[in-house]
C-alpha cells in the first residue's frame, strides 16, 4: 500500500519547489512530482509592447545566477527575430560572458551539492563552511573561481549580474586591451584551480555513487538503490557550449517539435499526505493529514520535445555533442564538473582573438517585421530558449522556455526508484533555477488560454 | 572649518618643465597622476580630456603618460568624469582609479562609495582623488558666450583661459590678452552651482587650486591618510618642489576669505530654496538642504 509523503520546502537549489512523493513500504517512491511554488513574475508579458532593446534587460531580471543566459538568449531572439548578423568580436565578448557565466555558476553549485557528500574513504559528510581542512581549501577555491569568472563578467558585461553591455545588435562597447590583458591573466591563473577542483568534485561524486547508503542532513543511513536517479527520457542540447538560433545555417533546436503541456494534465490529483518524518531536515516533512494538489499547485507548464519530458543541462550537452554515457543523479553531476575546462580554455581563445579595436555594433539593425526568431542558449542549467516576434523596434510576442522547466518532469520521473529520503539529492543534481521556470498561463494549439482555472 | 579637515598645506609646484609649459598653475594634478601612475599606485585616471569642440572638455580614461599630458590645464566648463567612474573598472579594467573633480564631484564620489547602488566592486577600487578648487563652473555655451562675445577671441584661438584677481582672462596663440570683469561673467554660471557650499574639495585625498600661492604655483591640501602617503612619497621622489603655505603671498588668508565668501553667497540659495514650492497641504516644500 502507498503512502504519500511531502517535501516541502525542498532547500538547498534557487527558488521555491516541493516534492510530493508515493513510497511503498519500503519508502521507494513510486511516483514523484517535483514541481515549481514559486510566484509568477509574468516577465513574458510584462515585455508585449516594450521595445525589442528594453526587453532583454527585462528578461535578465528573471533571475540572478544566469542573468548572463537570459540576457543574450534575449538579444539573440530579438535579432533572429529582426533578421539582424552581429560583428564577429560582439560574438566573442558575448562567449566570454558565456563561459564567465558558466564557470561562476558551477562552482556556486557546488557549494549546494557538497553538504549531502561525503569526504572520499571517510564517513564524514562535507560542510562546506567549516574553517577545517581540507575542505577549508576546497571552499577557498571555488569562491575564488567564482571571483574570477565574476570579475570577467564584470568586465565584459559592465555588471557581473544583470549585464548592461550586450544589447540588440552586438555590444555597447569593446574592451581596453588592458582589460582583455585583464581577462586572460584572470582565465590563466583559474586553469589550475579549476583542473585540481574538477579531479576533486568527481572523486567525491563517484565515492557517493559507489556507496551501498547515505544520510541525508538530519544522519539517518538509507539504502541507496542501484540505479539512483535514472530516467529514461532523452536529451535535448543546442550547442556545446554557446547557443543555437533560427539565423542559424543549421538550427540545432526547431519551435516545431515542442508543444507544451498544462500541470493540470501531467501532475497528480489531490491527495492526503499519510506519511511524514519529524526528523527530516529540516522540521519535518509536512504533517500526515494535510492535502496535496500537485496538479493546481504547481505554476510551470510542462514542454515536450517530440512529446515527450526531455532533460536539459551538462549531461544532454555531452550526451548530444561528446558521446557522455553516464546515467543516474551522480552521472548529471560528474558531468556538470567536466564542463568546467571548456570555459576556461574556450575563454582563453575568445580572448585571443579578440580585437578590441574592432567594431562590436551592426552597421545596421533592421526594425523586425513580426518574423518568429528564437535563439537556444545553452546557460549553466541547460537549454534556455527565448522565442520573439519582433515588428517596428516593438515586441509582440516573447516566450522563454528555461532550463529547469524542461527538467522538471524529467527529474519527477527520476526520481521513481529511490529511497525517499534521498529525493533532493537527486533534484539537487539538476542545479534547479526555479524563479524563471515559472509560468502560469499555458496557450493550445488555437491560441486560447486554457489554464484560467488556475488563475481564478 | 571652511578649509575643511587638511593633514597639511603647502605651496607647490612640479619640478617637470614639460608639465609646466602647458599646466594652469603649478602642475599638480598632472604630475601627481603621473607619478601614481609610476609607481602603480593607480592604473589609470579619469581626467578632462579634448572633447569635440575647442575647449570643451570629456572625460578620458589616461593610462600612460601621454595621455595625462593631454589633459593638461583648466577648461572652465563641466566635465562629467564621475560618468566614468564605473566603465573604469569595468571594459577598461582598471583595478586602482585616479579621478580629479570639481568640489561637486567629489561629493559625488564618496557618496557613491559609502552607498554604493548601481556601484558594484566601484568603492575600493579608488586609489587616489584628486579635487580642484572651485567657485563655480559655467556650461560650455556660457564659456563661448564669455570667450568668443565679451573678450572677442574665436574659442579655437584660445591657448589658455584664467581666472583670477577679480577677472577673467583669454590668452591667444599670437600672444593676446583679453580680459572682462569677472563680474560679467556672473550670469553665465550655472544655477546649480549656486547651492554648493564647498569652495576646495573638502573630500578629495588632496585638494589643489591657484588661490593663495603666487603665479606658477599651487596651493595644496593633503586631507586623507591615502592622500598623505602619496603626496609625501611624490615629494620624498623630488616631483614638487615645495614651500610652507605661512611664507607665501596672500596665503590661506584669501583661500579662506574666498571660501567664506562662497559660503555666505550659496547659503542664501540654500535658504531661499528651501521655501521653493508647497506640499499639497499647503506648507512648504522645504527642499532639504545637503549639508545637513
Amino acid at each position: 500500500m502507498s503512502k504519500v509523503v511531502e517535501i516541502s520546502p525542498t532547500t538547498r537549489h534557487e527558488g521555491h519547489t516541493k516534492l510530493v512523493l508515493k513510497v511503498n513500504d519500503e519508502g521507494i517512491i513510486e511516483r514523484g512530482d517535483w514541481l515549481s511554488l514559486t510566484p509568477v513574475r509574468g516577465i513574458e508579458k510584462l515585455a508585449i509592447g516594450k521595445s525589442m532593446h528594453q526587453v532583454p534587460k527585462i528578461s535578465s531580471r528573471v533571475c540572478g545566477i544566469c542573468p548572463i543566459a537570459h540576457t543574450l538568449a534575449g538579444c539573440e531572439a530579438m535579432e533572429a527575430s529582426i533578421g539582424c548578423e552581429i560583428p564577429e568580436d560582439a560574438y566573442l565578448l558575448r562567449l566570454i560572458l558565456q563561459c564567465a557565466n558558466r564557470l561562476h555558476s558551477h562552482a556556486l553549485h557546488n557549494i549546494l551539492s557538497l553538504p549531502d557528500m561525503y569526504l572520499p574513504g571517510t564517513d564524514v559528510k562535507i560542510n562546506p563552511f567549516t574553517p577545517e581542512e581540507p575542505v577549508r581549501t576546497v571552499a577557498l577555491r571555488i569562491q575564488r573561481l567564482r571571483e574570477i569568472a565574476q570579475t570577467i563578467g564584470e568586465i565584459v558585461g559592465g555588471e557581473a549580474i544583470h549585464p548592461s553591455n550586450p544589447r540588440v545588435g552586438g555590444m555597447y562597447t569593446n574592451i581596453t586591451p588592458r582589460a582583455k590583458a585583464k581577462i586572460y591573466d584572470l582565465a590563466k591563473e583559474g586553469v589550475p584551480l579549476m583542473h585540481a577542483h574538477m579531479d576533486l568534485m568527481i572523486a567525491i561524486f563517484k565515492n557517493w555513487d559507489a556507496r551501498p547508503t547515505a544520510a541525508n542532513a538530519s544522519g539517518v543511513e538509507v539504502e541507496k538503490t542501484e540505479k539512483f536517479g535514472f530516467h529514461d527520457q532523452g536529451y535535448m542540447a543546442a550547442a556545446p557550449l554557446y547557443a543555437s538560433s533560427s539565423l542559424d545555417l543549421d538550427p540545432q533546436w526547431s519551435p516545431e517539435r515542442w508543444t507544451e503541456v498544462r500541470p493540470w494534465d501531467w501532475y497528480m490529483g489531490e491527495m492526503e499526505i499519510d506519511l511524514e518524518d519529524p526528523s527530516y531536515p529540516f522540521g519535518g516533512t509536512t504533517k500526515a493529514g494535510a492535502k496535496a494538489w500537485p496538479q493546481m499547485e504547481a505554476c510551470t507548464g510542462v514542454p515536450l520535445y517530440d512529446g515527450a519530458p526531455v532533460e536539459v543541462g551538462p549531461r544532454a550537452r555531452l550526451a548530444k555533442y561528446r558521446d557522455y554515457d553516464r546515467k543516474g543523479a551522480m552521472g548529471l553531476q560528474i558531468a556538470r564538473q567536466m564542463e568546467f575546462p571548456d570555459t576556461l580554455y574556450a575563454m582563453i581563445e575568445a580572448v585571443d582573438a579578440l580585437d578590441t579595436s574592432g567594431s562590436v555594433l551592426a552597421d545596421e539593425i533592421p526594425c523586425g517585421d513580426g518574423t518568429l526568431g528564437w535563439c537556444a542558449n545553452e546557460a549553466p542549467r541547460g537549454c534556455d530558449v527565448h522565442l520573439a516576434k519582433v515588428k517596428d523596434n516593438k515586441v509582440q510576442w516573447y516566450s522563454l522556455l528555461v532550463p529547469t522547466t524542461w527538467n522538471f518532469p524529467t527529474c519527477s520521473r527520476a526520481l521513481e526508484g529511490a529511497p525517499w529520503q534521498l529525493a533532493e539529492v537527486i533534484v539537487r543534481a539538476y542545479d534547479p533555477c526555479v524563479s524563471c521556470a515559472t509560468h502560469m498561463l499555458v496557450v493550445d494549439e488555437e491560441k486560447k488560454v486554457v489554464a484560467q482555472k488556475l488563475i481564478q | 572649518m571652511v578649509l575643511g579637515n587638511y593633514k597639511s598645506a603647502v605651496a607647490a609646484r612640479s619640478t617637470d618643465k614639460g608639465i609646466l609649459s602647458a599646466s594652469q598653475d603649478g602642475g599638480i594634478v598632472t604630475q601627481l597622476f603621473a607619478f601614481a601612475l609610476d609607481e602603480g599606485i593607480i592604473d589609470g585616471a579619469i581626467v578632462a580630456g579634448q572633447g569635440a569642440e575647442p575647449w570643451m572638455p570629456e572625460p578620458v580614461v589616461a593610462t600612460t603618460r601621454a595621455e595625462l599630458f593631454a589633459a593638461r590645464g583648466t577648461r572652465y566648463t563641466i566635465s562629467p568624469n564621475m560618468a566614468l567612474i564605473k566603465e573604469a573598472t569595468r571594459s577598461y579594467g582598471l583595478d586602482k582609479v585616479g579621478i580629479v573633480g570639481t568640489p561637486c564631484q567629489m561629493q559625488g564620489l564618496r557618496k557613491a562609495q559609502l552607498y554604493p547602488i548601481g556601484m558594484r566592486d566601484v568603492p575600493d577600487k579608488i586609489a587616489l582623488a584628486i579635487g580642484i578648487f572651485c567657485m563655480e563652473n559655467f556650461p560650455y555655451q556660457g564659456l563661448e558666450t564669455m570667450v568668443e562675445d565679451h573678450c572677442t577671441v574665436k574659442m579655437e584661438s584660445a591657448v589658455k583661459m584664467d581666472i583670477g584677481k577679480g577677472k577673467f582672462s583669454v590668452y591667444t596663440e599670437r600672444g593676446g590678452l583679453s580680459q572682462i570683469p569677472l563680474k560679467l561673467t556672473h550670469k553665465y554660471e550655472q544655477p546649480g552651482c549656486h547651492v554648493c557650499l564647498d569652495y576646495v574639495s573638502n573630500l578629495a585625498d588632496v585638494s589643489t587650486g591657484s588661490v593663495g600661492t603666487p603665479d606658477g604655483w599651487s596651493t595644496v591640501f593633503v586631507r586623507t591618510k591615502v592622500g598623505d602617503s602619496v603626496w609625501a612619497r611624490a615629494v620624498d621622489a623630488g616631483c614638487f618642489e615645495t614651500k610652507p603655505i605661512e611664507d607665501v603671498k596672500p596665503g590661506l588668508e584669501l583661500v579662506t576669505k574666498l571660501a567664506t565668501d562662497k559660503i555666505t553667497k550659496n547659503q542664501k540659495t540654500v535658504e531661499a530654496r528651501a521655501s521653493f514650492g508647497v506640499k499639497a497641504d499647503g506648507s512648504g516644500k522645504a527642499l532639504r538642504n545637503p549639508y545637513l
